[in-house]
């Protein structure tokens, strides 16, 4: 036997438990749109961060790579160069040490000597040259008073190497000496004829 | 200058006593004069002549006197001052402490031949610095900017993270808003061995060392070297910028290190000692190598130095730190305390200052807010500080809701604005955006010391 007041009853409260379920479902529903709705600004945040931090990391990759490649084919450019500059250098010496000692090569000896003696502040000084210039400086050597032409030759191209009587002061004007003081500026000159400029 | 007679050799040596050799009988010798000592072996060193008079000259040797006797040594003098070759090829290279290649390559082809001591800046003709230089530190950037021509010195102490600092800086400083060059000259001055290293290999593998020039004198090299190695460094940074037109920053580490040696020669040379036993000649021989930074009419470069002391048990008031104040524009104090906390960079932003930072900051060069959020920053975390003491006495509780705000900012502070990681390059901007997340900590109303439409546009309350 049905009692309909009951069954009204349990019906009102179905009712009301649906209303409820789907007010709730549409609330959460609400809720979960405005989440995600927050959340996108967030996300694109995210995104934008993501992408900014990866950008900066590949620039910075970038950077070491172009560095690191640039400087190793400039290492490499100077590395030749230096090698070019030497063989120039090499070349120019063999010249120099066949040069011919006839000629002007006394006027040469004669203003080395000059300079020397000058520099020393005396003409009472012991000369120092190789075996091919031995000829040249002692014919040059009656200009300078007190002077004397060591018996010792010395290992040079040419040139040569006074010193004080007393042994405390030397001046070294062989053509290594001076090819050495400068010799910087020298490879200066050869780079330039390479074609490099700074 | 040069000497007259240049290229003589003489061999009566009448004392070698510390770095310095004393050299008898000696004719037409000059002040500084570059010498070279050639020992029994055939070795050659180099030195420079310190006093000139009585037939005698005492010269100064710098890779030291070790192994030297008083016969069998020669002393020649080359007639002229020493000289370091300079050339835009000098960029990606790697010299000792006396500008000797280290990096394996040949000498620089040079464009010129300068003087390593340099020619003092006419006043009349500086420049007054007004640049921004970004190094991508953000405490450095946003609180004591560095600006192009100026000397902003780092005083650390012994075993603390400066050097890590000093490479940062070389790595990322870079100028904004122009095309204009940039390069780096990095003098190390009496560092170890694994430092220097660090040094170059960090170069390197950022890319950086294309546009640097790095001098490295390490600890086992003899002392006296580290008297020429900023000034050699100098003299490459002053050509580049004044002859090449780069703005070039000097980064020069550690400057106690030269300090010292300075002490050895004055003592040697049986100098009457000033404070700590350093000649009294300190703060001018400083002043000649911090005055070398700067900016010259009609110029298009710059140099700007950051020379890196330790200051000797933290003392700030210690002769090397105390004389470098006096002529330096500010200093970037790095701190003890932030620095055991594990914070990097630890530096202590209220012992901290750049004197020209005003004039290279704000619209135009950073932002029009760079100025007041900078202010409000140092205000809000000075404030942060005494309620941290104040924390300490009466305890978390005993504090009202604005200054546990203020304890929560000095917090985010050194988490979030102060702590860097060692690669990592912030710009300006994102710079300026942490400084105004700190101050937006703070309740509106606690912000005094920016413009209301600043305050507008930039605050976020959290």
């Amino acid at each position: 036997m049905t009692n309909p007041a009951l069954e009204q009853t349990i019906d009102k409260i179905l009712n009301q438990t649906e209303e409820g379920i789907l007010s709730n479902i549409k609330s959460a529903l609400n809720d979960s749109y405005q989440t995600l709705d927050d959340a996108v600004p967030r996300l694109e945040q995210e995104y934008d961060k993501i992408l900014a931090d990866g950008k900066k990391e590949a620039d910075k990759i970038e950077k070491q790579i172009i560095g690191s490649s640039d400087l190793e084919a400039r290492n490499k450019q100077l590395m030749a160069l230096e090698q070019s500059v030497d063989r120039v250098f090499s070349q120019a010496l063999d010249q120099i040490a066949e040069t011919d000692r006839s000629g002007n090569y006394s006027d040469l000896i004669k203003s080395l000597l000059d300079e020397s003696t000058k520099i020393l502040g005396t003409s009472e000084v012991v000369v120092f040259t190789n075996s091919k210039d031995r000829d040249a400086v002692q014919s040059a050597l009656p200009n300078y008073p007190g002077s004397e032409l060591s018996p010792k030759t010395i290992d040079c191209l040419g040139g040569v190497r006074i010193q004080s009587k007393d042994g405390t002061m030397t001046f070294d004007n062989t053509i290594d000496a001076r090819i050495e003081r400068l010799k910087p500026l020298i490879r200066k000159e050869i780079a330039a004829k390479f074609g490099v400029t700074n | 200058m040069s000497a007259k007679g240049g290229g003589v050799q003489y061999s009566k040596i009448a004392e070698i006593k510390g770095p310095l050799v004393v050299v008898d009988d000696v004719e037409n010798a000059a002040f500084d004069e570059l010498v070279e000592v050639e020992t029994k072996d055939g070795e050659r060193r180099l030195g420079k002549v310190l006093e000139v008079g009585n037939g005698k000259a005492i010269v100064q040797v710098f890779e030291g006197t070790t192994g030297l006797s008083i016969s069998g040594t020669n002393a020649k003098f080359v007639g002229k001052v020493m000289e370091m070759p300079v050339s835009r090829e000098v960029l990606g290279r790697v010299f000792d402490g006396l500008g000797r290649p280290k990096d394996g390559l040949p000498d620089p082809i040079a464009d010129k031949f300068v003087d390593i001591n340099g020619e003092p800046m006419n006043p009349e003709q500086r420049e007054y610095p007004k640049d921004f230089i970004q190094t991508g530190v953000s405490v450095i950037d946003g609180l004591m900017t560095l600006v192009r021509g100026q000397k902003l010195p780092i005083f650390s102490g012994s075993g603390m993270s400066h050097n890590l600092l000093a490479a940062q800086i070389a790595r990322q400083a870079s100028v904004v808003g122009t095309d204009d060059d940039f390069a780096v000259v990095f003098a190390a001055i009496g560092v170890q061995y694994s430092e220097a290293e660090y040094f170059r290999r960090s170069l390197e593998e950022s890319g950086a060392l294309k546009r640097s020039v790095l001098f490295l004198n390490t600890a086992d090299d003899p002392a006296i070297e580290r008297i020429i190695t900023p000034r050699v460094a100098l003299t490459v940074a002053e050509y580049l910028a004044f002859e090449l037109g780069i703005h070039v920053l000097v980064v020069i580490t550690d400057m106690t290190n030269y300090a010292e040696a300075l002490r050895e020669i004055s003592a040697a040379r049986e100098e009457v000692p000033g404070r700590k036993g350093y000649p009294g000649y300190l703060y001018t021989d400083l002043s000649t190598l911090y005055e070398r930074a700067g900016k010259l009419n009609g110029k298009k470069g710059s140099v700007t130095q950051v020379p890196i002391l330790s200051m000797p048990s933290d003392d700030i008031t210690h002769p090397i730190p105390d004389l470098t104040g006096y002529i330096t524009e500010g200093q970037i104090v790095v701190g003890r305390d932030l620095f055991r906390q594990g914070v990097y960079p630890p530096i202590n932003i209220l012992m901290s200052l750049s004197r020209l930072m005003k004039d290279g900051i704000g619209e135009g060069s950073t932002r029009e807010d760079h100025s007041e959020i900078s202010n409000q920053v140092y205000d809000a975390y000075s404030r942060a500080q005494e309620v941290r003491a104040l924390a300490g006495i009466v305890g978390k509780a005993g504090l009202t809701e604005i200054d546990l705000r203020y304890l929560e900012l000095g917090d985010t502070f050194e988490k979030e604005f102060l702590s860097q990681a060692t690669d990592e390059n912030r710009t300006i901007e994102e710079t300026l955006t942490l400084m105004w997340k700190i101050v937006s900590k703070l309740p509106k109303n606690e912000i005094t010391k920016i413009k209301d439409r600043y305050v507008e546009q930039y605050y976020k309350e959290e």
